[in-house]
């Protein structure tokens, strides 16, 4: 349905995005992962007609946009990282005002305003000032701006920055429903794996403005299908025992975590006997130990070298 | 545009304070300097030196008020002194015997008028006293006075763009220049939401509606022509009506011609929000640009006062100069529409090129 084709944007000599290609079927919620300044943005800018790309295509339905971005503009709701919305006016208003941009009038007009606003869940409180909502329902109404001529597929870029745990779930769960129960095509950023890892079929893993590995989670998570993860949770930090572990031949990557360390090794080596020989030497309380099969996060760690919200 | 342009008026509606506070500002402004009496004289509070006794300065100050232009009072010294320290006489004139000296606790625009005023009636005492000491002569004055009435020579002073003598009209010089001046403000602050809109992600989603670019930018700049345009003519409305100033019956043409400068003022915005990166920078700029202008351009005093060719040669480019040179030639000077072409075609110039160049910018820049 929408493919895009060695996508690659230059600023003043810098290169923002290198070569960025990815498709998208119809109904299927992908995701696209990167750190901050990975190109993300200025990837989905470029897919959604706002930025001309300094070389490669886009493409819905086979046809090149680039050079008559009305077509695809109709069909695609995009859903900003900043909160889009005239703060002034009451939610009602702001709906009525992006629903009359797209052409919307009269009764279909007014459904489409409490189609969205009960897909959000405002319905009850449309008439107050959006300056006066919390961050999470400004960011439900920017979502809903974004739905009001109901577009086949929806960008969102990072929509759930700043926001409460609650209204998060809220947010996901709404995407989920949009893309499963109403067929929509979701194109999902974000720096928060878990999100990503609940709501997308398929990943995109971004950084220094490449691609650097997509595929289902499954195939990313089989990237590291030789490998182990090994959690070992402490009282307090304990450097020396760290650098002894980092310097262990059988562990391929150690790192330390809020609550201790974790280790990526190959699979079935053993190596806990080391662990707990360095662990007395240097008097070092082990609270838990845990092996786990790799995560999406693990496999980015494994990427890029660095975590995603570094 | 139509949902653009109604939109501004909705957020109008909510956030009207900075709007009506320039109206109003205006209203202020005019009303308490210019008065609501259209025959007062600009009054001056006076006091003499040792040069000048009593009696002589008193004929001074009855010489200064026989022509109709202003009007002085004699006081003491200490009195002048003391009224404008507390603020309560803006200017005061000593009258010396072949000199003057302006008081002043600040800068007034009423200033360059006393100065050409004393300045006249200086230069014509002084050369009175001249030729009566030289030739001994006694009245030489009823003598010029009584000449005078039936001159053999009339000399009439012309410029090259007017055929009037300078006229000097304050209340229409404070009511031009003041609503001119406060309506830069209004349009500028107007059409700052353009700025803002691309700054706080609402214009992409414009964009990416079907409503066309030209479509959003026609909507924004309609909304600002609008508003500045009713400001400037329910001022001129209010003080014809309710204060009598005599702005003439010709109000069709006083309203192309204000439609003419809203334009380029719009425009000018436009300039001046492409050369910003940020709606805080244009909030500085507009100020300077606003004060800059109306000093320059002669809303504060007439132009015709000034005599620094720089600065007049910078007035030249404003269109500020424009409007009040077109506004005081249909008020005052009567002038035909032929005559008004020339500034109305300028403003409409300098609203062409500033709006091309400031789109252009404007498309260039991320705010």
């Amino acid at each position: 349905m929408l493919e895009t084709e060695e996508l690659k944007k230059v600023f003043k000599g810098k290169t923002a995005v290198e070569g960025a290609s990815l498709y998208i079927d119809k109904g299927e919620s992908v995701g696209l992962l990167g750190p901050n300044g990975a190109g993300k943005s200025t990837t989905i800018s470029m897919i959604s007609t706002l930025l001309k790309p300094t070389a490669g295509d886009v493409r819905l339905n086979g046809k090149s946009v680039i050079n008559n971005p009305a077509e695809m503009r109709q069909l695609l709701g995009v859903v900003p990282q900043e909160i889009a919305l005239y703060a002034e006016l009451s939610a009602y208003e702001n709906l009525k005002f992006f629903g009359r941009i797209y052409g919307l009038a009269g009764k279909q007009l007014e459904t489409a305003i409490q189609q969205a606003l009960e897909l959000v869940g405002l319905k009850e409180r449309q008439k107050e000032i959006v300056k006066t909502y919390s961050g999470g329902m400004k960011r439900r109404i920017n979502i809903a701006a974004a739905m009001m001529h109901e577009p086949e597929v929806i960008i969102m870029d990072e929509p759930t920055v700043g926001i409460d745990p609650q209204s998060r779930s809220h947010i996901l769960e709404m995407v989920r429903k949009l893309n499963k129960e109403k067929g929509l095509t979701v194109l999902y950023t974000s720096h928060y794996m878990e999100e990503v890892e609940r709501l997308c079929d398929r990943v995109y893993i971004m950084d220094h403005g490449k691609i650097i590995a997509s595929g289902t989670k499954e195939e990313l998570k089989s990237i590291l299908s030789s490998e182990e993860t090994v959690l070992i949770e402490l009282d307090r930090p304990y450097p020396e025992f760290f650098k002894e572990l980092q310097s262990l031949d059988t562990i391929k990557q150690a790192s330390e975590t809020e609550r201790g360390i974790k280790l990526i090794l190959p699979k079935g080596s053993r190596v806990l006997g080391k662990v707990f020989q360095a662990s007395e030497r240097h008097q070092v309380q082990i609270i838990n130990v845990n092996v786990q099969t790799p995560s999406l996060e693990d496999v980015f760690l494994h990427l890029t070298g660095r975590k995603l919200r570094d | 545009m139509k949902s653009v342009y109604l939109l501004q008026w909705q957020r109008f509606r909510r956030t009207p304070v900075m709007i009506l506070s320039f109206f109003v500002l205006t209203i202020v402004f005019v009303a308490a300097l210019a008065g609501n009496n259209p025959a007062e004289r600009p009054a001056f509070l006076a006091y003499t030196d040792d040069s000048l006794s009593q009696e002589e300065a008193e004929d001074w100050v009855a010489s200064l008020n026989s022509e109709e232009e202003l009007q002085f009072r004699l006081e003491s010294e200490k009195d002048v002194r003391d009224a404008v320290s507390a603020g309560d006489a803006s200017l005061a004139v000593r009258l010396m015997k072949d000199d003057y000296r302006i008081v002043m606790s600040a800068d007034d625009m009423t200033r360059f008028v006393l100065e050409a005023f004393l300045d006249r009636k200086y230069r014509e005492e002084l050369r009175f006293q001249q030729i009566e000491q030289e030739t001994a002569a006694s009245g030489i004055r009823t003598q010029t006075a009584a000449e005078m009435e039936e001159p053999v020579i009339q000399i009439r002073t012309v410029t090259l763009n007017e055929t009037e003598e300078f006229v000097y009209d304050n209340q229409l010089q404070l009511l031009f220049g003041m609503t001119l001046f406060f309506s830069v403000y209004t349009i500028m602050f107007s059409l700052m939401k353009i700025v803002e809109e691309k700054r706080y992600g609402t214009w992409d989603r414009l964009i990416l509606s079907p409503a066309a670019k030209w479509q959003i930018y026609m909507g924004h700049l309609a909304y600002s022509f609008t508003v500045g345009y009713a400001q400037i003519v329910l001022i001129f409305v209010l003080f014809k009506y309710a204060f009598n100033f005599d702005i003439g019956n010709r109000f069709g043409l006083i309203l192309l011609i204000i439609a003419c400068y809203t334009f380029a003022i719009v425009a000018l915005g436009m300039l001046a929000m492409g050369l910003v990166s940020r709606p805080q920078q244009l909030q500085a700029v507009v100020p300077i640009v606003a004060t800059g202008m109306a000093m320059i351009g002669g809303a504060f005093w007439p132009i015709e006062l000034v005599s620094n060719n720089i600065l007049l040669a910078i007035s030249k480019v404003l269109p500020i100069t424009y409007g009040l040179e077109a506004l005081k030639g249909v008020a005052i000077y009567n002038r035909s529409w032929q005559e008004l072409s020339e500034p109305i075609s300028i403003m409409l110039l300098i609203g062409v090129v500033c709006m091309g160049i400031g789109l252009n910018l404007m498309e260039r820049r991320t705010y």
